[in-house]
């Protein structure tokens, strides 16, 4: 069982992701974003190109300036949003990444650059993230602090 | 010599490398029609021919275009005609007047890129929203969300009508930008629709247009396409950008979290455009960026005065707080989201390069106070 957060993770969620023909359409569509997301001190990278998430790796913290924004709250907020997709299969109401961005007190999305034109993307490519992070519903998860 | 061997392909005189399309071998000739002698005197009627452009992985995109002479976007379009760029220009043919022929007046370097995104995460307010979802809601609730859902909706008209009115005042020679305004247009309309059909949904109405002084402000803005753009794009995108964010954060269903959040992104599309076209502006016009800034301390004013109107800020004190009975809290919310907006537009002003030497007004500030 992949635990998060771990590149096996991402890469279990991306095979998900890119194999489901829903994700293109309603309001998702082709996305080219450099997403960091930092959870339990690690730093990762997922890369979108079209319709497709590409990649994910590991990072140093310091290559998050390549990004467009990363993602960044604590280890137990990450389990809480995953949890509840889990649960419903989809975030609900509470538990969007949008809603987890206003909720969290320092916000979910940032700018490493302070580049407020590229971190704009985590609002243009909403519903994509939130597809991606959707399909996390049918990944087994494990969670492990500092994994 | 290239376009006598075109011509000569054409007839038929080069018959290895012709071949006709298989669907044509089917026409009959009649021969009671009387058909004129073809001259083919348009057939050479090219600057560029010989052109394949190849699909990459995206598809073949409106900017994979941009090959050749077809690719040089001039500063400046002479061309008072509808020719597109690239196109053979023919004489004679009347002008039409176009008020933008300049590239600094309307131009963003995203706009073809924007156009595809937006014609990729098109969605259809009538089945991606689920609107079975929505079930009977406390009546103040219902009435706030309504208000508040009449209000956007005008907002949306009031966004095409003005791209409709620029959209012919400018040149063909910058079509991305053209093709981009039209889903711009598109996109208001579809937001008209959506939020109309959420206020008719669930046992309301339609509530009360506000006095829409914010409204008549960018629909009367003759300055220019930029000047609008200013006030439609930087000042209200970012608010109504702000406003979606907060109310999916609030939605009471399902059919509310998919609405606003599809607007929500459709919104970040109009606003990445405007900044990136105010920016150009600025880098591209020496006293630009002082226009704008006069332009937004009077547009802010007008901004502030809208928003003694309680029609928009007190439905969403109600949405944000459950009710009347929680709209005191929901208030408190009403000016974190109002500090949410600010910090926005106020960093999307510094990355155009909109200097902010003039105060915001104390109206507007004091929601940063906190």
């Amino acid at each position: 069982m992949p635990a998060f957060p771990s590149v096996e993770w991402f890469d279990a969620v991306r095979h998900e992701f890119n194999t489901n023909d829903v994700v293109r359409t309603a309001g998702g569509g082709m996305c080219d974003a450099k997403v960091g997301v930092k959870a339990a001190d690690r730093v990762f990278l997922l890369v979108f190109e079209g319709f497709e998430c590409s990649s994910a790796s590991e990072i140093a913290e310091s290559d998050l300036g390549d990004t467009d924004f990363y993602l960044d709250m604590p280890m137990e907020d990450w389990a809480d949003m995953l949890d509840n997709i889990r649960e419903n299969g989809e975030a609900d109401l509470d538990h969007s990444l949008n809603t987890m961005d206003l909720d969290s007190l320092d916000g979910l999305a940032h700018s490493y650059t302070g580049d407020q034109y590229r971190q704009d993307m985590f609002f243009r490519y909403n519903q994509t993230f939130q597809y991606f992070f959707d399909q996390s519903a049918r990944v087994e998860t494990e969670f492990r602090e500092g994994s | 010599m290239a376009d006598e061997d075109r011509q000569q392909r054409v007839a038929g005189q080069k018959t290895e490398v012709w071949e006709r399309p298989r669907r044509r071998r089917t026409l009959n000739t009649d021969e009671n029609v009387e058909v004129p002698e073809p001259s083919y005197a348009w057939m050479p009627r090219s600057l560029q021919w010989e052109t394949r452009v190849k699909p990459g992985k995206a598809g073949l995109r409106i900017g994979d275009l941009n090959v050749g002479i077809y690719g040089e976007i001039p500063d400046h379009w002479d061309e008072p005609t509808r020719m597109p760029r690239g196109a053979y220009p023919l004489a004679g043919i009347p002008p039409l007047g176009f008020a933008l022929k300049n590239k600094r007046d309307m131009w963003a370097d995203n706009a073809a890129d924007l156009y595809e995104e937006a014609i990729q995460r098109r969605w259809i307010a009538a089945t991606d929203i689920p609107w079975d979802t929505i079930q009977p809601l406390p009546d103040d609730v219902e009435a706030a969300m309504c208000q508040l859902c009449t209000e956007l909706s005008q907002a949306a008209n009031v966004e095409f009508e003005t791209i409709g009115y620029w959209l012919q005042h400018m040149s063909y020679g910058y079509h991305e930008v053209k093709l981009f305004l039209a889903t711009n247009m598109f996109d208001a309309g579809r937001h008209h629709e959506a939020f109309r059909k959420r206020a008719l949904s669930n046992g309301g109405g339609l509530g009360l247009e506000s006095r829409g002084e914010i409204n008549r402000m960018i629909l009367e803005s003759k300055g220019g396409w930029s000047e609008t753009s200013l006030f439609l794009h930087l000042l209200r995108g970012t608010f109504l950008l702000t406003v979606y964010r907060h109310c999916e954060r609030f939605a009471n269903n399902p059919a509310e979290k998919v609405l606003f959040a599809r607007a929500m992104q459709d919104k970040a599309r109009h606003v990445a455009y405007g900044i990136q076209h105010l920016r150009y502006s600025v880098t591209h016009q020496q006293d630009k960026a002082l226009i704008f800034q006069r332009l937004l301390f009077i547009g802010e004013r007008v901004f502030t005065k809208e928003l003694q109107d309680p029609a928009m800020l007190e439905p969403l004190a109600i949405v944000f707080g459950g009710g009347i009975e929680g709209a005191r809290a929901g208030m408190g919310h009403v000016k974190r989201m109002m500090a949410d907006w600010l910090t926005a537009y106020t960093s999307a002003c510094e990355w155009i390069g909109i200097e902010r030497a003039a105060p915001l007004s104390p109206d507007l500030a004091k929601y940063l106070e906190d």
